[in-house]
């Protein structure tokens, strides 16, 4: 098996065997999905065709990226707190090999909770709505690919960040990407806009703005070097 | 290079944030060597050991591992073992799924096997499925060694490997580390401020004070020092003292002479046996009391280095003298 599978196994093993952490994500992703069901009836009322589900693709985003962010603070800074990740350094994988396990590691369990949430969200709006229609194209296509690559994406830059920096540096980036998924979250309506409708354009800019994302992060790996990471270990 | 030194330092220096932490560290291991790297707190042992294990880039001059920097020798790493003192491990699994991760991640034949035969070697087999968090500081480091000599490394590194342990573990680990050196033939990089450890297990030592290597070789030969062997004389009385000096004096075997006191001396003699010394005083009459070849342990010669380089008078090592004989004429 490839050295990145095996990272990536761990990771999920670790996750499984999180009670704590598995319940709070699990019951997130649960609230997200209960909650934002009948709100995706409320904003949906009198839409025009494209628009019912603009408020499941901004949330399943969202939702994705904080499920994303409550897990890696396990798989990048806890192994970075606890020192483990200098064995990890020193043995023979390439830290970018590292780096992807541990990317992958988050992401699946990430999506998984995320197309539940977004499979509830779905499913209690048809429910309420009596309408058992599948969604768009669109819709499809962004849970199936979009949704993954934010994931991917900002895990994979928050990993860096939480790899290069030092325990301090990394609480503060902490408390703004926290606030910052906040307020996403909680505006997400409004930033899409009124007028905002799902199409396969529309689709094609997110894919394109996450690929960009995974490309840049990528990129910024090469700036990550193990004594980088050596040296902030607390 | 050598093909029997799988460690070789060339002049390393290195500085964190404009200050030097290494200055022009040489030195190397040979292949089944159990080698003791010592110092005090803040020395540099550990941005050595980094160093070598390619975790950090020297400013200037080389350590090469197996012929290799780890920096850059991927594959080369999966020839050495390591066991910093986190040992390593996750604490949310057991140790069989520990061992198991990193029986994958170095791509191990047999993985199953090998997990169980560790278990068995570090004495963990009833509590393989105990969870890591649940177990003591002397179980966690036994599986620490095992977790690092899964891959059946050429070389073990080892990070004070015994810190936080108590006596029992100590020991533990000591006969663990000579266990792999003598039965697997495996090279050994101790990293220590434990100078007991280090003279229980290790055959060559460097000692590192602020930087730079201020002892380097066996600790057999740092023990008889460059001036040679230290005898220790008790005369009867005052005057056989100075009778004893005047003759010392006359042998060539005999180097420095120091005067204690009234009725005792050191001579340093340029080998490893104080017999002739004793044989030409009895046979010239002069009544000794005792002689004692002292051995300075590993604590004087860390001691007496680390105050020397630190502009301090040599301690006169009281340790360790172990008797040759004696009696009068």
């Amino acid at each position: 098996m490839k050295g990145r599978y095996v990272i990536a196994r761990k990771e999920i093993r670790l996750f499984l065997h999180n009670p704590q952490l598995l319940i709070s994500a699990v019951i997130f992703s649960l609230i997200f999905g209960l909650v934002s069901g009948p709100a995706v009836i409320m904003t949906t009322s009198g839409v025009s065709p494209g628009q019912e589900y603009t408020l499941l693709v901004s949330l399943s985003l969202m939702t994705g990226v904080l499920i994303g962010y409550l897990l890696s603070g396990q798989t990048f800074l806890r192994e970075k707190q606890e020192g483990t990740i200098e064995t990890l350094l020193a043995g023979p994988l390439p830290l970018r090999e590292i780096w992807l396990g541990k990317v992958l590691g988050v992401l699946v369990p990430a999506y998984i909770l995320t197309l539940f949430s977004s499979v509830l969200m779905i499913g209690i709006a048809s429910v309420i709505s009596g309408e058992t229609s599948l969604p768009p194209g669109p819709i499809i296509v962004h849970l199936a690919i979009v949704v993954p690559a934010f994931i991917a994406s900002a895990v994979g830059l928050l990993g860096f960040v939480q790899l290069l920096l030092g325990m301090r540096e990394n609480q503060i980036i902490n408390i703004v990407v926290i606030f910052g998924l906040i307020f996403l979250i909680s505006f997400s309506r409004e930033l899409v806009g009124p007028g905002f409708a799902i199409t396969w354009s529309a689709e094609g800019v997110f894919l394109g703005l996450a690929l960009v994302m995974i490309l840049i992060t990528r990129a910024l790996t090469r700036v990550l070097d193990k004594e980088k990471i050596v040296r902030t270990i607390p | 290079m050598d093909n029997d030194v799988v460690i070789d330092v060339r002049q390393i220096t290195k500085h964190f944030n404009g200050s030097r932490v290494l200055d022009g560290v040489s030195f190397s291991v040979t292949r089944g060597e159990v080698f003791g790297f010592l110092g005090p707190n803040g020395a540099g042992k550990t941005t050595t050991l980094r160093i070598l294990l390619g975790l950090i880039r020297p400013d200037s001059g080389e350590a090469l591992v197996l012929g290799d920097s780890l920096d850059t020798a991927d594959p080369v790493r999966s020839r050495v073992g390591v066991l910093f003192e986190n040992n390593g491990l996750v604490e949310r699994f057991s140790a069989r799924e520990n061992l198991q991760f990193y029986a994958d991640l170095y791509n191990i034949r047999n993985p199953k096997e090998k997990v169980e035969e560790l278990l068995v070697f570090t004495g963990l087999l009833e509590r393989g499925d105990g969870l890591v968090g649940t177990f003591s500081t002397g179980m966690k480091r036994k599986l620490g060694l095992a977790r690092a000599i899964l891959h059946d490394p050429e070389i073990l590194f080892l990070d004070e490997p015994s810190s936080g342990l108590d006596p029992e573990g100590q020991r533990m680990v000591h006969d663990l580390i000579l266990g792999l050196s003598g039965k697997r033939s495996m090279t050994i990089f101790l990293n220590s401020h434990n100078l007991d450890e280090v003279s229980r297990v290790c055959s060559k030592v460097a000692i590192l004070h602020q930087g730079t290597i201020r002892a380097y070789d066996t600790i057999d030969r740092l023990r008889t020092g460059d001036k040679g062997t230290e005898i220790v004389i008790t005369l009867h009385d005052e005057g056989e003292a100075t009778k004893a000096i005047r003759i010392l004096s006359e042998m060539k075997e005999a180097g420095p002479i120091r005067r204690l006191d009234d009725l005792h001396l050191t001579v340093f003699l340029s080998g490893d046996s104080g017999f002739p010394v004793l044989r030409e005083l009895v046979a010239r009459e002069v009544v000794v009391e005792e002689m004692m070849k002292k051995r300075r342990s590993l604590e004087d010669i860390y001691l007496d280095t680390v105050r020397q380089a630190e502009g301090d008078k040599p301690s006169e090592g009281t340790a360790g003298v172990t008797g040759l004989g004696g009696g009068g004429s």
